[in-house]
């Protein structure tokens, strides 16, 4: 699984044989103009080894700085993406950071099965 | 936040780069003064999402200089932000804000807005791009009142905290 760099942001991928998931670690900042010309194809080329594995996709914000509100609309469809294919989406946040805690939990308004989980790190 | 009084008053160029340069200007210089960290990081991305608004859906097309004002000023537990950028003639970018403006006026809290706007998208209602979540954002996680107006072709939005 490949890692992202653009701009200020680097989203790892972490891989290991310990943990069942496909795992992201966003760091920096996601400022783009149009974050999603270049997250869309790479959230689905993510769901896809995670489908194919039968893993989680499990997203780690707990470093990440800042990210604008078009990334917001990002992973709005990444979470209608992953659950239309079967993949379990967990979204880890930092609570202790106000700006996180505020934006993970207004997107449990999608956390309406067992196929998106927030929680909080 | 302490009750200090401050004023920023920047004619800024319209270029993309700008809005990190500025929101991490605001968050530094704001903990420089005041030891509210989680407070000075809600007023950078008030500024964030103003300025990437004014830089993606300002009229640049025929200015020479192209700049838009924006204004960072406090007094007592109160901080705002405006914003002031020229509008396109037609382009319907005002009146969006104005109109979503108004229609966060329907609920009861910032965050019923925020949920609602966030299902829109999901919903496919909108364009993503042009979803004005950046505006209900700045409401709810900025804890912000959010007033706009249009004034011979310069759409001015501000935002008032209380901290």
């Amino acid at each position: 699984m490949q890692s992202l760099i653009v701009g200020d942001l680097r989203i790892e991928a972490m891989e290991d044989g310990v943990h069942p998931a496909v795992q992201l670690l966003w760091k920096g900042k996601s400022n783009n103009r149009y974050p999603g010309d270049v997250l869309a194809p790479y959230f689905r080329d993510v769901l896809t080894t995670a489908d194919t594995r039968k893993v989680p996709l499990e997203l780690h914000f707990e470093k990440l700085e800042h990210f604008n509100s078009s990334t917001i609309t990002s992973i709005i469809q990444l979470i209608q993406d992953s659950r239309a294919r079967g993949v379990k989406l967990i979204l880890i946040y930092d609570h202790a950071l106000k700006w996180q805690k505020l934006s993970f939990d207004a997107l449990r308004v999608f956390a309406k099965d067992a196929m998106l989980e927030l929680r909080a790190a | 936040m302490a009750n200090l009084n401050f004023s920023i008053d920047l004619p800024v160029r319209s270029e993309w780069e700008n809005v990190d340069r500025l929101r991490t200007s605001i968050q530094n210089c704001f903990t420089a003064v005041f030891s509210d960290f989680a407070g000075c990081q809600s007023l950078a991305m008030v500024t964030g999402e103003l300025v990437e608004n004014a830089i993606k859906y300002g009229d640049w097309s025929s200015a020479d200089d192209r700049r838009f004002r924006l204004r960072v000023w406090g007094e007592g537990r109160s901080a705002h932000v405006l914003v002031e950028n020229p509008v396109q003639h037609g382009t319907g970018h005002a009146a969006e804000v104005l109109n979503t403006l108004g229609w966060m006026r329907n609920f009861r809290s910032p965050i019923e807005a925020y949920r609602a706007k966030l299902l829109e998208i999901a919903g496919g209602d909108r364009e993503g791009g042009n979803s004005k979540l950046g505006l209900v954002r700045i409401a709810y996680e900025g804890n912000c009142l959010l007033t706009a107006e249009l004034v011979r072709g310069v759409l001015l939005v501000e935002a008032d905290l209380t901290v």
